[in-house]
């Protein structure tokens, strides 16, 4: 695995070997820098691995969907000839009691009946609705795959930057416009009631507003995450948005073997104890186990909390500064619910598996999902949560014996902070495991006697075993007051950070969380942009 | 049809006769019709107990912009504003909080949150004439920008900017923000955080963890002036002489009925009765939804301007109780003590458990209440020794499960009882008489859609865009129409501020 190397100093030490961490490597090697990366566990992938916890079964542990993974990657860093494969996601199913429920397809005809059994004036406009936000997701992706604008720099190409992003947004026409503003300050639910009046279709389309944050589908501001969805489709389908093969540490994997190509080295089971500051500037790393390494640059991917109050320590920082990530939210909302299964679950309604190609979302309306908000606002989690479940194994055999499957579940919410404290959620960890499967198996009876062994984790386990501050998925809440230019804190969204030669390039960055590989990819290549090399000093 | 009028103004309320002040000049002829038997609308007292008065549905008069009360010339009309009176934040079994308007004059404050206080309305005075001047100029288009509105942006952005980088970046990045997540970075006390955060959230549709609301809460500081001597009834009375003295005629207890349309341009009005008033242009303060939709002919709108109106939200979730006292209550936070104004919650949760009811289509079984005394202000409101509580009652929806029965209304009516005799205990005993205004109650006194106080709620987005991008400058796609009312920019509250920017527009436009 290991790169021979001349000497012991690195350009750059990378703190964390998750998804971002290693394209900030491979970005870094590719362009001749000697790059180390770091990560605590024995596998890598951070919060995108695949593990074997049970015999025979592959476990996509945390993140188990490549959501906008970016196509730019892929290509750049040939991830395809180092082994990346990603399967698209073909269907989105809403059980029903008592009903057959609702499938969305990738075909539109038959989603457009499917629909029509609910309300046919909601089949008729649904086309019309992609289509629209599909306009609008062309000109966020502008947003994601460049750095943040900064509205308060007086620097000529700020401001030119700044003025372009007006003028690409005014071409969008007024009604394009219009939307936007909308798109960014309304809630899910409300943005889907002036389109569409069936609640079976809008409950399940209004969650994607809700993932990872700690809001509810009626919270404004959560609209704007509906065109995530769109994204996906505009960069390609078949490149961004699906299953990655082997599970989502094959994401991870792959990064990591073009990182390698390149030359950078990898090490697993070596955590990163602190970051070494001397006079306001990095110099290295200590090892959990004493050693130290040190390096012209040393970049965290982990989140802002870890990295500045954790690693580096705040009195290396000045108080604003301090003052800024301790108040950075990080109200972790999520849990993880995996199981693995003998037989495939079977909805009443519906046979064989065709409509289980993609994800199933337990999302029967929307007091439903409020109902499952209030609790978390009061510290608990929601004994009738919203899921969102993939059977990866009915698509890629390969993570499951034959016959037999992996059903992974995202729960919201579950919050980090309950009542109790979050140090009492491993004593609630098994009751919030019962609540989730109990849910779903009431869309899916038979579910829990095929059950073969079941994985549950915590917002606290989240953090405990993977690092992230609170168990926030995405490094920090994704509210417009913690995105572009505010993240993770005002005037430090360029990936630096007040200590020189220490950088950022984890999901606390712009353009932020889910599986994109976006903040690695910019962070790179802002430091190659710092005079040709990736120390700032 | 003759026209007698350049204008005709619908509506009497604070907005309607700001801005027929302000188009009677050089002598336009203007006429103001006025549904209701008295001028005033939301603003206007009203007997609700024989001998026993309120001082207007919408009484926090500390909103009221100086510039307008200068281009109305109200100081010549009688108006006078006053000091602003102590609110008491009680609490059960404890002191409770009496806010001032000074850090010094507050009372039950811990000395970090003292400290704190301090430095939020340093800063609260900071972003203020930046936010201000927002809220007091026409409103920025961003969906149609022409030349002019990317100048008045490039302005307002330089202006922002003049804040320094710090503070601008602060502004930017609280005013989305739920007003629950900010106060909490500045303040340790719940009680504090839940009376502070209380005008944020009344008549939204948000509760305290609602992203958003934080912009309700530095639209409301960042404009506070001392309140008008007398209250609301008082601003009407001013503005309604100035009026009269600038030649406006005003006519009530007439309800339009329609606009008389004719290729794309307003002739005139049809009254109840079927009088018709010719007239070339027309200025609504009413509820933009009721005027498009109820006022105009069929087909006078375009489909797609139909569809924006009827996504234009306006959720009512606020109802109103007055109370008429044979004493003043004792609170028994601070007993012996009169304050004007009283705000219950003791917790930021209580708010927002308050709020989750109305998702559900019911009323809070534990509603949180703003209470206004005006008798002691003006004791001519009540009999001697008597007096009126005026009661903002959060949350109570429009769209009520099962409908706003009579037992819905008296049990609303119970909740918020058991609130106050939480506070006063025995307060029953000195009530003699009261009224229950539910969102449907004000939705049919005062016309207004689902009972809604500000037209429209205030969220951002359609703050943004009020009430729909075609809309959002007064003017109308049917000539000779315009918008005065709080469902244009920058929103409700008795701020008369729409109504002078639209006779702005409609002076410009127009005439």
């Amino acid at each position: 695995m290991t790169a021979i190397r001349k000497s012991g100093r690195y350009d750059a030490v990378i703190v964390g070997g998750g998804h971002n961490g290693l394209v900030c490597a491979a970005y870094l090697a590719r362009a001749g820098r000697k790059v180390l990366v770091l990560e605590r566990r024995h596998v890598l992938g951070g919060a995108a691995v695949t593990e074997e916890l049970y015999p025979g079964f592959q476990f996509s542990v945390c993140s188990y969907v490549v959501s906008l993974f970016r196509p730019s990657i892929i290509r750049e860093l040939e991830l395809a000839r180092h082994g990346l494969e990603i399967i698209p996601l073909e269907t989105a199913f809403t059980p029903r009691l008592g009903d057959r429920g609702l499938c969305r397809w990738s075909d539109p005809a038959r989603t457009r009946r499917e629909i029509s059994r609910f309300s046919p004036r909601d089949a008729e406009i649904h086309p019309e609705f992609s289509l629209a936000m599909t306009k609008m997701a062309r000109y966020v992706r502008n947003l994601i795959d460049s750095p943040a604008p900064d509205p308060t720099s007086w620097n000529p190409v700020e401001l030119w930057r700044l003025l372009r992003l007006g003028r690409e947004l005014q071409r969008q026409g007024s009604d394009g416009v219009a939307m936007h503003l909308r798109l960014l300050t309304m809630s899910a639910v409300d943005f889907l009631d002036r389109w569409f009046e069936s609640e079976v279709l809008k409950a399940p389309m209004s969650v994607s507003g809700i993932i990872g944050t700690f809001l509810g589908v009626r919270s404004p501001g959560t609209a704007y995450v509906l065109l995530h969805h769109y994204m996906g489709e505009i960069d390609g389908a078949f490149r961004s948005w699906g299953y990655s093969k082997g599970g989502t540490g094959g994401v991870s994997l792959a990064c990591a073997r073009a990182a390698e190509s390149f030359g950078a080295e990898i090490r697993t089971e070596s955590a990163v104890e602190r970051i070494r500051v001397a006079a306001g500037r990095a110099t290295g790393v200590v090892l959990a186990n004493g050693d130290e390494i040190e390096a012209g640059t040393i970049v965290s991917s982990c989140d802002p909390r870890l990295t500045f109050l954790g690693l580096v320590g705040s009195k290396h920082l000045d108080g604003d500064f301090v003052r800024q990530i301790e108040r950075y939210k990080l109200r972790g909302s999520s849990g993880k619910v995996n199981l693995a299964v003998d037989r495939l679950p079977r909805f009443p309604g519906r046979e064989g598996s065709d409509f289980l190609r993609g994800d199933i979302a337990i999302a029967p309306g929307i007091d439903y999902l409020e109902r499952a908000y209030d609790q978390a606002k009061y510290g608990e989690f929601s004994e009738r949560p919203y899921i969102n479940a993939v059977i990866p194994s009915i698509m890629d055999p390969s993570v499951a014996p034959p016959g037999q499957h992996v059903i992974s579940m995202f729960v919201q919410y579950a919050p980090y902070d309950i009542k109790e404290g979050a140090d009492n959620w491993p004593a609630k960890r098994e009751a919030f495991g019962d609540a989730v499967v109990d849910t779903l198996a009431e869309y899916c009876p038979g579910l829990k006697e095929s059950i073969l062994y079941r994985q549950v984790l915590t917002p606290w386990d989240m953090e405990q075993e993977f690092g992230l501050s609170e168990g926030n998925i995405f490094h920090g809440e994704l509210s417009l007051e913690q995105l572009l230019f505010q993240r993770p804190a005002a005037g430090w969204a360029r990936y630096r950070t007040p200590i020189r030669n220490l950088w950022m390039c984890g999901s606390g960055t712009h353009p932020g969380g889910g599986l994109m590989g976006a903040p690695g990819q910019l962070a790179a290549q802002a430091m190659l942009n710092s005079n040709g090399k990736p120390s700032s000093g | 049809m003759t026209e007698r009028y350049d204008i005709v103004v619908i509506g009497a309320g604070h907005n309607g006769l700001t801005a027929a002040t302000l188009l009677a000049e050089k002598g336009r002829r203007v006429l103001v019709v006025e549904a209701r038997d008295t001028v005033g609308g939301l603003a206007a007292g009203a007997e609700f107990h024989p001998g026993y008065r309120h001082a207007g549905i919408l009484d926090d008069t500390r909103l009221v912009r100086p510039w307008v009360v200068d281009e109305l010339g109200l100081d010549r009309f009688g108006l006078r504003r006053r000091e602003p009176t102590d609110l008491l934040v009680p609490e059960t079994g404890g002191q409770g909080l009496v806010l001032a308007t000074t850090v010094k004059g507050s009372e039950g404050l811990s000395a970090n949150d003292a400290e704190s206080l301090a430095g939020y309305q340093a800063f609260l005075d900071r972003i203020a004439p930046g936010f201000a001047g927002l809220l007091d100029r026409p409103p920025i288009d961003l969906v149609d920008t022409g030349a002019g509105d990317l100048l008045r942006l490039g302005l307002a952005g330089l202006r922002l900017r003049r804040l320094g980088r710090h503070d601008l970046m602060e502004f930017l990045r609280v005013v989305p923000m739920p007003v629950a997540d900010w106060l909490g970075e500045w303040f340790a006390s719940d009680l504090l955080k839940a009376a502070l955060a209380g005008p944020a959230i009344y008549s939204t549709y948000s509760g305290p963890r609602s992203p958003g609301t934080n912009a309700n809460l530095l639209f409301s500081a960042a404009r506070s002036e001392d309140p008008v001597a007398g209250g609301a009834p008082a601003l009407i009375g001013a503005i309604e002489r100035a009026a009269r003295a600038r030649g406006v005629e005003i006519r009530t207890g007439v309800a339009v009925t329609r606009l008389v349309i004719e290729a794309g341009r307003v002739r005139g009005i049809e009254l109840a009765g079927g009088e018709c008033v010719a007239t070339g242009s027309v200025a609504a303060s009413c509820d933009p939804r009721q005027l498009f939709l109820d006022l105009l002919p069929p087909a006078a709108l375009a489909l797609s301007l139909e569809a924006e109106l009827l996504s234009f939200r306006t959720r009512g979730t606020a109802a109103k109780v007055h109370l008429a006292l044979s004493g003043y209550p004792q609170f028994s936070s601070r007993p012996g003590r009169l304050f004007e104004q009283v705000r219950t919650g003791e917790a930021l949760d209580e708010l927002e458990r308050a709020f989750d009811a109305a998702k559900y289509r019911r009323f809070s079984e534990r509603p949180v209440l703003d209470i206004r005394f005006p008798s002691i202000e003006t004791p001519e409101l009540a009999p001697d020794g008597h007096h009126v509580a005026s009661i903002l009652v959060s949350f109570a929806p429009y769209e009520l499960a099962g409908g706003w029965t009579e037992s819905a209304r008296e049990g609303l009516y119970r909740a918020v009882l058991a609130v106050l005799d939480e506070y006063a205990p025995g307060i029953e005993r000195l009530i003699v008489g009261r009224e229950v205004l539910t969102p449907a109650d004000l939705a049919e006194r005062y016309r207004l859609s689902q009972g809604h106080l500000f037209h429209g709620e205030h969220a951002l987005d359609q703050l943004l865009i009020r009430p729909t991008p075609q809309c959002s400058k007064y003017a109308t796609p049917l000539a000779g129409l315009y918008l005065c009312g709080s469902g244009s920019h920058p929103g409700g509250g008795l701020t008369c501020a729409p109504g002078a920017l639209a006779a702005q527009a409609i002076r410009s436009n127009d005439m």
